[in-house]
């Protein structure tokens, strides 16, 4: 996650104090429930579940659903794990997502280790632990004894991530035939996160394909090495300080053995900015250098950016974000305010009012460490999502004040 | 043939038993209690995954299980530790029945759970599983609840029988095959139908495991086999297929000990049936050899095969479980 902003002060409460004083009582409420949530969280985290290849998931969602009294759950049409929980009223319909998909191929052990303070396993954070939040809601729900007025809406998104390009919710919020008035995205890492501004945010990949014509006049034998000159004319690209924005090289594939020289290369990066023209001006200048070092290499070079989300968000004012605020602070957790990547920009993009929220603490694999998600986290950041249902619930999802500054 | 009928109405599909609320309805209405019993020496990397699933699926959900422990032969690592904080019993097995004394063993702890834990089965669960599910106790535990004629059911794994190039051998472990099927093909052939012998998961009704000796080592499960066997006939077990399990894979090396520990375990049972006669005592002692730079070493083991007495004989036991048959 991007760094977080300081909090101002807020706004009288928008959360009626009745409700933060249930809300502070859930995490110790929550207690009989933690064996259940961490046996869903390490049986979704063993099913593999790459781009494309969600339905087993897909199907351990929908289970949960019915188990946990959804009358309606069902796969949609693109595959996404859909229950539908109807309020007493129904005057609202509340959205809360979670990406099923993973980074991780269905080839690598997906078993998953559970110590006394942790569970490490590929993936487990990002995002088996909001998978299995979200597949056990109605049970929390009815444990805590909650019934709610609007009818909540629970999504296991399939292609998320990638190439997938979160085709899952772009299929269901296009073929909804309700309307969604507002939205949670839920991920398993870090508790305190409070996105409620997409990032703009373009990923692909740069490939490098080296003909072995002995016709070609001159150039270079190794994709790799065009790739590398690539990258260097990349990082000359001058970034401005504002709106923010960044170029993130992250990956690099090439080659087979040590004493052959590759004929094929890729670079995966992406581009983030506050600003969607910043993007497309930055793509433009990518595409034109890989276009020149085509020609100068004699190679085939092409940029192939196939994930795209758009800038945007609500304001601060917005009373959602003042009501995950109230409910945080009624548990103590600590806001970390930043923008997030997630499919928080297709609801934003639809004009729905949403926020990205986190559950635990924990890290993703980095330096070949595994990930990790911490335990005793877990129910404060249940207590903090279901506080959050309960506050939208309550109206903390209307319109801001006019004349609000965002 | 006994044991192709047997093996056709007596061998289950964990699939079987999915209906966990029916067996949980059918348990209560039985008045029957049922214990998990998860023997450990030192698997921190896979007792907080079992426990969790377990006592999750199996007693938070449904009320499957009355209670879940761990009998610990003594680990070193954070094994009691992670067990406990997810609320499953904690039991040293040396702490416990002290008058009888302690014998380091996995058989040990079965036998010490016996008197520990109050079910009226009990399931015992190897905590070495990578792949834990709740099938791999539902699946053991579902032929006890469905048929009073069951007093004991054996896990085995993978699919032996049929596949869709069609037929393939059963698939038991390399001592099974090698070892295990032959003996029993030759000295008790009706229990060569038990597709896995050495798997460690099973489970029994307290009114049959009181009444056998426990191997303390390697041959527990051999053991529980044919001492159940000659008491109740083929028909008392019953076999689930528990689909796959991912655990450690043990060296030939130790495998060969292994081996050792249940013959010895076969040849006590052969001997005090009258089947053999041996001029003198089995050696205890079981040789191996290894070379290192063209240098040969031999390895000696000693693997005794200590065995408990049936439960029912031990008197603490009697009191807790049988009280009514004191004298006065």
């Amino acid at each position: 996650m991007s760094g977080s902003t300081q909090t101002p002060s807020l706004p009288p409460t928008s959360v009626a104090m009745q409700t933060l004083e249930r809300i502070r009582g859930f995490p110790e409420a929550l207690v009989p429930m933690r064996e259940r949530l961490l046996a869903n969280l390490v049986m979704i985290a063993q099913i593999p579940a790459p781009d494309g290849k969600e339905e087993q998931r897909v199907r351990f969602l929908l289970d949960r659903f019915v188990e946990g009294g959804v009358g309606l759950a069902a796969a949609d049409e693109a595959g996404n794990a859909v229950g539908q929980l109807p309020g007493k009223t129904g005057e609202r319909n509340i959205l809360l997502v979670s990406h099923l998909d993973t980074i991780f191929p269905c080839g690598l052990d997906h078993n998953v280790m559970v110590e006394a303070d942790r569970v490490i396993g590929p993936g487990v954070g990002d995002n088996a632990l909001g998978a299995a939040i979200v597949s056990l809601l109605p049970s929390v729900l009815e444990h805590l004894g909650i019934e709610l007025d609007s009818n909540l809406i629970l999504l296991g998104s399939i292609r998320s991530l990638g190439r997938g390009n979160h085709e899952g919710i772009r299929f269901f919020l296009d073929n909804l035939s309700e309307n969604v008035d507002c939205g949670v995205c839920v991920e398993g890492m870090q508790l305190g996160r409070l996105n409620y501004f997409s990032i703009g945010t373009a990923r692909g990949d740069v490939t490098c394909d080296v003909h072995p014509e002995p016709s070609r006049s001159y150039g270079t034998e190794s994709a790799l090495v065009v790739i590398n000159h690539i990258i260097n004319r990349i990082l000359g690209i001058s970034i401005p300080n504002r709106p923010y924005t960044v170029i993130r090289m992250g990956q690099m594939r090439a080659g087979v053995a040590y004493d052959v020289e590759p004929d094929h290369a890729e670079l995966g990066l992406e581009i983030v900015s506050h600003s969607d023209e910043m993007i497309d001006q930055i793509q433009g200048r990518i595409e034109d250098i890989v276009a020149e070092m085509s020609a100068r290499h004699a190679v085939e070079a092409h940029l192939d950016l196939f994930f795209r989300t758009r800038a945007g968000g609500i304001p601060f004012s917005h009373p959602l974000v003042k009501g995950v605020l109230e409910v945080m602070r009624s548990l103590e957790i600590e806001p970390d305010q930043g923008h997030s990547p997630s499919e928080l920009s297709e609801l934003i993009s639809r004009s729905i009012p949403a926020v990205t929220l986190g559950i635990s603490h924990g890290e993703r694999g980095r330096k070949r460490r595994p990930d990790y998600v911490l335990i005793d986290p877990i129910l404060a950041g249940v207590a903090q999502l279901v506080g959050v249902i309960l506050a939208i619930d309550e109206g903390a999802c209307g319109e801001p004040p006019k004349g609000a500054a965002e | 043939m006994k044991s192709q009928q047997w093996l056709t109405e007596r061998t289950f599909h964990h699939s079987n038993f999915w209906n966990i609320k029916w067996l949980v309805e059918e348990k209560e209405r039985q008045g029957l209690s049922i214990s998990l019993c998860l023997p450990t020496l030192n698997e921190e990397k896979t007792i907080g995954q079992e426990i969790v699933i377990l006592k999750a699926e199996l007693a938070d959900r449904y009320p499957l299980l009355d209670e879940i422990a761990v009998v610990d032969s003594g680990s070193t690592d954070r094994t009691c530790e992670i067990a406990a904080s997810f609320g499953a019993d904690v039991y040293i097995a040396s702490e416990h029945l002290t008058e009888q004394g302690n014998y380091p063993g996995k058989g040990e702890n079965l036998w010490k759970a016996l008197y520990l834990l109050n079910g009226d089965v009990i399931v015992y669960v190897d905590t070495d599983i990578k792949n834990i599910h709740p099938r791999f106790v539902y699946g053991l535990v579902g032929p006890l609840i469905q048929d009073p004629e069951v007093h004991y059911v054996k896990a085995f794994y993978d699919r032996p029988l049929a596949s869709s190039s069609g037929l393939r051998p059963t698939g038991g472990g390399r001592v099974t095959e090698i070892l295990i099927r032959p003996l029993f093909s030759l000295f008790f052939p009706e229990l060569a139908a038990i597709l896995q012998p050495l798997s460690g998961e099973y489970a029994g009704r307290r009114s049959i495991l009181e009444q056998i000796s426990f191997p303390v080592g390697y041959g527990v499960e051999t053991g529980m086999l044919i001492d159940i066997y000659e008491r109740l006939g083929l028909y008392a077990f019953a076999q689930t297929d528990l689909d796959r399990r991912i655990h450690r894979n043990q060296e030939t090396i130790a495998l060969g000990r292994m081996a050792f520990g249940v013959l010895r375990t076969f040849m006590s049972r052969l001997k005090r049936e009258q089947l053999v006669q041996f001029q003198q005592e089995l050696p205890v002692t079981m040789r191996q050899y290894e070379v290192h730079d063209r240098e040969y070493r031999q390895l000696e083991s000693e693997i005794e095969e200590i065995e408990r007495p049936p439960m029912i004989g031990v008197e603490a036991y009697r009191q807790k479980f049988h009280p009514e048959e004191q004298p006065a």
